[in-house]
């Protein structure tokens, strides 16, 4: 029983990571990703391979963030180039490029992945690392919406046009924005790796990627406490579900159309509508 | 030989993805909507179609059943699912799409078992005419004469009818359109109708082709669908056309020859990504 | 800012009090509760089913014969969707709902990312038909009931170049860890049966279209071809080559196993031959007990998936049998211990990693369905790693 809430509690602080590192791209900056997932990969594979390699995992979660964040440079260069409507469809294909070239890579593991990987912790301890990854990705998130630098992208989210005309380098905000989204992710991915053992490919697809934009948006995109509670709901969702496994997508993909007919803005949306009526 | 039997083979599959492509460059150039759930209409009409066919109906009969009920099935999904979300920014009805297409694929799987249906009687899937040493199944034919017609089809309509070019208009400046008496609901339901024909259409081919109708037949082909109204230009039939073709060669060339560097569905990507990155507006000319 | 932070613990510990309740307890103290994980949703769904039957039915037969130490077994059964995030809570949830041991009915991913929480928990664990190397490499508490890809490839080089006698082979491989090291395999042996091989195409498992590697294969112009698959990439694959016109000898493996191959691939089936663990045709009483019996409770003719769960729900049993009870330790040298059992994919014995020796059935289509062909008893060329 502890066992299984460790291993749960473990699995939703990554995703909450994620979620809110994506949240800093598509919530705050208004760029829909749907490539996320290959910068948790890209985490994943960097620390794994510095690690298998007899490496401490300090370095191993360094060279995470920085692969994650390379990468995420490079995509984020490519997608300024492409407007608004294609953004989307891009990073889709960044993601869908990546996978299919570390599938191909024999030093990458190929479709074997990569496995062996020691954890530096108990599961316990991991759990605690896995939380400590998204507080610290957390606090970061919401620095960054008080600071100058949130109300710009803000300001970018809403108009993007609008903000440039009056001077804002909308180009500069949006790659930050990208940055330490992504190297939040790779941070994940670092854990990530380490919890599993083994990573494979296959974990880091495009399901993966809408999935992690699932959490943001049924949590309430551009909200911090959205994307937590998004992250929290759609990792336990398929727990809950046990009792009816077979039926568990079903569930799961109804749910999804009907909290964005109920509530386009999310929990959060919900919860802020409680607020009023309570308070009046 | 060998590279006009890749190129034949390339040109088939991308038969199939201007089928799934040109639904998709409808929708999209009409409602910015990313439509992924169309894997499932795609599904559907193979389900439809092989149900129909081994229950003993003929084949031309089966192939209109998943037609019509992909029709209408289409123009459901978009009443009950995104016209409520349409004034909401765009990846509402992005995650409402993905949330249909998960629940509509877990449901094919529990109606219809997870190992997938095939036909009872498919000789058209392993016997074709006698074209001196190049073999090319009837259904492969069809797939080719399919999506031929259905371009040539909507060309005509985008162009020559009413609708068509109320269409057009629509997708240029909805209001313009509605001051000119052009109803922008009746051109949705229409787009989303036409768009899901061909989809289940594509479907009952693509059965038949494989052999084997499955509940996640539709997935990577709906997703290349989307790389490909990009390259195509919105809502550009000749251009997604042309994008399709490009893509299914690239991907028979591709396969034999990058096969150590790149997966085969990720090209498809590579070219989207390589394209945008040189003309970020898509091959569409002008816009 | 700190109502927000309030919220988001109350809810955090709602959920946890929720996971906390439907959690359900221990089963009745007079069963043995065997854990399973198999894709029971997601795309590997249909091996899943196969998967979940067989065990099920191994579990039947045990419970109407009287049980395993008098008690009844217990399958607690979770879904994986075959990927390892999955498994991982799904291990922990089953370690925490007082399973004496577990069983992989899933693929290699999500069986290995298992397996090192049950490892860790000495808990006993078998896998079924997970073919990874690293999976028994995880420690002394994992056996595997399969031969490893590498295994089978040998087998199948010997299969082609000395029962055939062909020599100009093609591999079409499909890229996954199952598919590659099934080619491995062959491609270390080959030459030993002096096979030249022509070339090799991959292709992915989301691949129902083969026009190009029919076309390469066309110009190859093989004797025979060794092609890796799973029955819904294989029958598409089989049935398209033979439309093509290559009349070339078409050897697969347990991937095909699974009359669904037959109903895809259709007439282009026939002739097809298969290296794999299921013996359909065989007489031995184990063996006609699992055919006969599956077929009547599933509705269709059993696979090698369902085989080979069926198999490691008895050789678990049988060890707990032996141990006299249910203590992991003890279960575990049982089943380390298990010598010539006899199963319906062959007399069961393990080596000191866990792997076992088993000779390869080869089965060929004939009129629709698979029958014998030949076996290949091998000691030397299909020893598993012993460490």
């Amino acid at each position: 029983m502890d066992a299984y809430l460790t291993s749960l509690a473990t699995f939703v602080a990554i995703n909450v990571t994620l979620a809110l590192g994506l949240n800093l791209i598509t919530g705050f900056c208004g760029q829909v990703s749907l490539g996320h997932a290959a910068f948790f990969g890209a985490g994943a594979y960097a620390a794994a391979l510095v690690t298998t390699g007899g490496f401490p995992f300090a370095h191993g979660v360094v060279a995470a963030i920085l692969a994650a964040g390379l990468l995420g440079l490079v995509v984020g260069l490519a997608s300024l180039r492409v407007r608004e409507d294609f953004l989307a469809i891009t990073t889709m294909g960044a993601g869908f490029l990546f996978l299919g070239f570390v599938r191909k890579q024999d030093w990458l593991g190929g479709e074997f992945g990569i496995p062996g990987i020691q954890p530096p912790f108990a599961p316990r301890g991991m759990a605690v690392l896995a939380i400590l990854s998204a507080v610290l990705v957390w606090l970061a998130g919401v620095a960054v919406r008080r600071s100058w630098m949130g109300r710009i992208f803000m300001a970018i989210a809403r108009d993007e046009e609008a903000a440039s005309s009056i001077g804002i380098d909308t180009a500069r905000f949006k790659l930050a924005a990208f940055l330490l989204g992504t190297m939040s992710a790779g941070l994940a991915g670092a854990v990530y790796a380490h919890v599993v053992q083994l990573i494979v490919p296959d974990a880091f697809g495009f399901v993966q990627s809408i999935t992690i934009l699932a959490m943001v948006v049924v949590g309430g995109i551009g909200s911090n406490l959205g994307a937590v509670l998004g992250a929290v709901l759609l990792t336990l969702l398929p727990e809950m579900f046990r009792f009816v496994d077979s039926y568990k997508l079903l569930v799961y993909g109804g749910l999804l159309v009907l909290v964005m007919h109920l509530s386009p803005d999310g929990l959060v949306g919900i919860g802020r509508r409680l607020l009023r009526t309570v308070r009046r | 030989m060998f590279y006009f039997e890749l190129l034949i083979a390339g040109l088939v599959q991308g038969a199939m993805y201007a089928m799934m492509a040109l639904g998709l460059t409808l929708i999209y150039g009409l409602l910015r909507i990313l439509h992924i759930a169309h894997a499932a209409v795609f599904t559907l009409g193979g389900y439809v179609g092989v149900l129909a066919a081994n229950s003993g109906l003929p084949l031309a009969v089966a192939a209109a059943l998943a037609v019509l009920v992909a029709a209408a099935a289409g123009p459901l999904v978009y009443g009950t699912v995104y016209r409520p979300l349409l004034d909401k920014p765009p990846y509402v009805a992005l995650i409402a799409s993905i949330g249909l297409l998960i629940a509509m694929e877990d449901g094919f799987r529990l109606l219809f078992g997870p190992y997938g249906l095939s036909f009872a009687e498919n000789p058209w899937f392993v016997t074709g005419p006698d074209l001196g040493g190049i073999f090319l199944s009837w259904v492969q034919i069809a797939l080719g004469l399919a999506a031929l017609a259905a371009v040539a089809g909507l060309g005509l309509f985008a162009v020559g009818s009413r609708t068509g070019v109320a269409w057009r208009a629509t997708v240029d400046d909805p209001e313009m359109a509605r001051s000119f008496g052009v109803s922008p609901e009746r051109v949705r339901l229409l787009a989303f109708a036409l768009a899901s024909a061909l989809a289940g259409l594509a479907g009952f081919l693509v059965g038949l082709l494989n052999n084997l109708i499955e509940p996640g037949m539709g997935n990577i082909t709906s997703y290349k669908g989307l790389a490909i109204v990009v390259l195509g230009g919105l809502g550009n039939v000749p251009g997604t056309l042309w994008a399709s073709l490009l893509l299914g060669v690239a991907e028979s060339f591709g396969s034999v020859y990058l096969d150590r560097i790149l997966d085969r569905d990720a090209i498809a990507f590579f070219i989207l990504v390589a394209v945008l990155m040189w003309r970020p507006q898509g091959l569409a000319r002008g816009r | 800012m700190a109502t927000r932070r309030l919220v988001t613990g109350l809810l955090l510990g709602a959920a946890t009090v929720l996971a906390g309740a439907w959690i359900p307890g221990a089963g009745a103290a007079e069963s043995i509760r065997i854990g399973f994980h198999a894709p029971l949703t997601g795309f590997a769904a249909g091996d899943g089913k196969s998967a979940r039957l067989g065990a099920e039915l191994a579990v039947e037969q045990i419970n109407a014969a009287g049980g395993v130490l008098g008690k009844p077994l217990e399958l607690v059964t979770y879904d994986d969707q075959a990927k390892p995030d999955q498994a991982v809570p799904v291990a922990n949830k089953l370690l925490g709902e007082g399973i004496h041991a577990a069983i992989s009915g899933s693929y290699s991913g999500a069986t290995r990312a298992a397996a090192a929480v049950f490892q860790q928990a000495k808990v006993p664990y078998v896998s079924a038909y997970a073919i990874h190397p690293d999976i028994t490499r995880t420690g002394d508490y994992v056996f595997r009931t399969a031969s490893m890809g590498e295994v089978q490839g040998r087998g199948g080089a010997k299969l082609i170049g000395e029962i055939l006698g062909r020599k100009k082979v093609v591999l079409i491989t499909l890229d996954n860890d199952f598919g590659q090291s099934l080619a491995r395999g062959f491609k270390e042996k080959a030459g030993d049966f002096g096979i030249e091989i022509l070339g090799e195409y991959t292709y992915s498992i989301k691949q129902r279209q083969f026009g190009s590697i029919v076309a390469s294969v066309r110009r190859d112009a093989p004797e025979a071809i060794y092609a890796s698959g799973y029955f819904f990439t294989a029958g598409p694959l089989v049935s398209q080559l033979r439309a093509g016109g290559v009349r070339a000898t078409i050897v697969g493996q347990e991937g095909y196993d699974s009359q669904n191959f037959i109903d895809i691939a259709k007439a282009a089936a026939e002739g097809v031959l298969i290296t794999t663990a299921l013996d359909r045709d065989s007489d031995r009483p184990e063996v006609r007990t699992f055919v006969e019996a599956f077929e009547k409770k599933a509705g269709f003719p059993a696979d090698m998936v369902a085989a080979s769960t069926y198999t490691a729900v008895q050789v678990l049993a049988h060890a707990i049998e032996r141990a006299g009870g249910t203590d992991g330790a003890a279960v575990r040298e049982a089943l380390a211990g298990t010598r010539d059992f006899p199963t319906a994919i062959g007399p069961i014995t393990f080596n000191a990693l866990g792997e076992i020796y088993k000779p390869v059935q080869v089965q060929v289509v004939k009129d629709g369905r698979f029958r014998r062909y030949a076996v290949i008893d091998d000691p030397v060329l299909l020893a598993p790693p012993a460490e």
